[in-house]
């Protein structure tokens, strides 16, 4: 892919990096579109910001195994997106089968 | 006597098997079960890493309630059980089991919200690098700009989904819960952590057409005509500031051998 | 034995209290991290990590090296223990008497070893390889046991000490395990910690357990770390003390985290045991 000719020549990238140095300090373009900032590791538990799956050297008192997802129906805060109560009709846009873009796997390591 | 490798062997099958049955030789105190001993190995396996992942998942928690998501979360420690004790990022294809799940017929967006999630937890834990800045590239000849490649951040994840994902996010965190969300909203996200804070910022077709390039190691050139194929008349300085703006990138790559022309070669600079 | 720990209480630092716990007037003699948790590339953890280790020394538990699994420990889990080690030069290291990684998959819970001497064998090379690696001497925990096994040769205690006098490392002495063992055994705690070989010690745990009902009708008992030291755990802490005079002692709490208060109290009251238990120098915080 490195060897065809490039229609963003040199002097156009030259021309947007000076331009873009220079305004760096700027702010952002409106097209940047809003951001969600979490305040760090220190609020774990409480914005959203968590650790990831913790390790721990305790045992667990005992659950139920039964449960299957297959058959147990969803109870929480998703009703209120995925459905409307004045419109049981109410269906997200889109093909379901295949219609996710997976989250990207293929960055590289570094 | 069997060895201890075999001993272990036969353990660690029937602490994973679904159906308790416990390995012999065990006994618990006096006469009584050595099942109901055995099960606490059990549970401890399946429900401390339903645990960890209700650590790292927990709007999908608040999302489908907790009986919901233990049952999917030890559905997943059945069939992808950790293969490392570091358990930071375990959950990486929990996204594509709840994609599964019947529910996702009614609530598609669950997949997504998982991958966000985990996108979070991998950047929090992603090797610390200061980001570069955009004066970096101006000591770039001009020719050889359209051929240069840039390192990104190694907290860098993007995720595109056809459902508003951050939006459902932010409802989900503490004091959200009002917002009115138009479901039929697609979103494009960037995931990056440039100093201690993770920040998911929204991206337009041509911002995410230009760093998904970059990540997959297009040189600038090839990244700025993929986001200029995505949204024509695309400013390319104001993309070039956003980019480094959000401390997407952490350095320029090595030029490539191949790419300076001979007569360039030993010249000094 | 000592490590480079104080003979005080410490607390287990959880990304929940990193803020409290590093706050100027109240820092505890020492702090006790899991090695796991540490083992990312990077991030806000280990920059709390760094600062907490630059108040007062370290204790650092690995949870995952899985020193009883007959293959003994993976390569590669030793090799990121190590860095951790390296990087944060904690005052002690430990790990656990138990095994968690099978054929390349990790269990998450410290399984059981039957006592006798292929084990013991085995266990002993293992933690020499650790130590030598590592190059230093680790401490390694009594499990929580929830059954037996048939083949068992050995007592815990014997076994423990004979782990410790071939590989010359010390031990973590958990005292709710012993308590939670001891009760689901039908053992003497108290016997347990009479043969228990105190001069080795260079480290207490001390933690909350849930009480369940066993086939039987009788209490089992499950090591949770998510509650308040229970009455029996400290009347055996006392009872440990007055021999060894004051330990490190920590305060385990993993799951349903309290406020951080909760944990300073139970540090609090684990001192005071100390003080009734020997002397000692006083603890001094820096910062």
């Amino acid at each position: 892919m490195s060897k065809r000719t490039s229609v963003v020549s040199g002097t156009m990238l030259a021309g947007a990096v000076a331009l873009a140095v220079s305004s760096a300090l700027a702010p952002l373009p409106a097209s940047a579109g809003s951001k969600e900032k979490c305040f760090g590791i220190a609020l774990a538990g409480k914005n959203g910001c968590g650790v990831g799956g913790g390790t721990t050297c305790a045992g667990t008192s005992t659950v139920d195994y039964q449960g299957n997802a297959w058959k147990v129906v969803p109870k929480g805060e998703c009703v209120k997106y995925g459905v409307e109560e004045d419109n049981p009709e109410f269906e997200l846009p889109g093909d379901r089968v295949g219609s996710l873009t997976a989250l990207d796997r293929d960055l590289p390591e570094s | 006597m069997p060895s201890l490798a075999e001993l272990q062997d036969g353990f660690a099958a029937a602490v994973r098997r679904p159906e308790p049955d416990p390995p012999r030789g065990i006994t618990g105190r006096g006469d009584a079960g050595a099942g109901r001993r055995f099960g606490v190995y059990r549970n401890n396996h399946l429900a401390g890493l339903a645990g960890a992942l209700e650590m790292t998942f927990p709007v999908v928690r608040k999302l489908v309630g907790e009986e919901f998501f233990r049952a999917a979360a030890m559905d997943y420690v059945r069939r992808h059980p950790p293969r490392s004790p570091v358990l930071l990022l375990y959950g990486e294809r929990f996204g594509d089991l709840l994609d599964e799940l019947p529910a996702a017929g009614r609530y598609p967006y669950l997949g997504d919200v998982a991958r966000l999630e985990w996108s979070r937890i991998f950047a929090l834990n992603a090797r610390d690098t200061a980001p570069a800045e955009i004066r970096l590239l101006s000591g770039i000849p001009e020719p050889e700009l359209p051929g240069t490649r840039l390192i990104l951040h190694p907290s860098v994840r993007t995720l595109a989904s056809r459902w508003p994902v951050l939006a459902v996010w932010q409802d989900c965190q503490p004091g959200g819960g009002r917002a009115k969300i138009d479901m039929e909203r697609p979103e494009r996200l960037l995931v990056v952590r440039p100093d201690t804070e993770v920040v998911t910022h929204r991206l337009d077709g041509g911002s995410y057409a230009f760093i998904r390039s970059l990540a997959r190691g297009a040189a600038l050139g090839e990244a700025a005509e993929h986001a200029m194929a995505e949204e024509p008349g695309l400013d390319l300085s104001a993309q070039l500031v956003l980019l480094f703006n959000y401390g997407t990138v952490a350095g320029i790559a090595p030029a490539a051998v191949n790419k300076i022309p001979p007569d360039q070669k030993g010249t000094p600079s | 034995m000592t490590t480079g720990l104080p003979p005080n209480a410490g607390v287990c630092l959880k990304a929940e209290h990193y803020e409290q716990a590093l706050a100027p007037e109240r820092v505890p003699a020492w702090f006790e991290v899991h090695a796991e948790n540490y083992m990312g590339d990077g991030g806000p953890a280990h920059l709390w990590l760094d600062r907490a280790r630059a108040r007062v020394p370290l204790s650092i538990h690995g949870v995952g090296l899985s020193i009883g699994s007959a293959a003994g420990p993976d390569p590669d889990h030793l090799e990121r223990l190590c860095r951790v080690v390296r990087r944060f030069e904690p005052a002690a290291v430990s790990e656990h008497l138990a095994w968690s990684t099978h054929e390349g998959l990790f269990f998450n819970d410290l399984l059981p070893l039957p006592y006798d001497d292929e084990t013991l064998g085995r266990v002993a090379d293992h933690v020499d390889l650790v130590q030598n690696r590592l190059g230093r001497q680790i401490l390694l925990e009594n499990p929580s046991s929830y059954l037996r096994f048939d083949r068992d040769e050995y007592p815990e205690v014997e076994f423990l000490a004979e782990i410790s006098r071939r590989s010359g490392c010390g031990l973590l002495l958990d005292v709710n395990n012993v308590h939670v063992s001891a009760t689901n055994l039908g053992d003497s705690a108290e016997a347990y910690l009479d043969a228990f070989p105190l001069d080795r010690v260079g480290e207490i745990h001390l933690a909350g357990h849930a009480v369940e009902t066993d086939t039987d009708g009788r209490p089992l008992l499950i090591d949770t770390h998510d509650r308040e030291v229970c009455d029996a755990v400290w009347k055996l802490y006392e009872h440990t003390v007055l021999r060894t005079g004051p330990v490190p002692t920590l305060i385990e709490w993993d799951a349903r985290i309290p406020e951080w208060s909760v944990l300073v109290r139970q540090a609090e009251l684990a001192d005071r045991c100390m003080d009734e238990a020997g002397t000692r120098p006083p603890h001094a915080v820096t910062g």
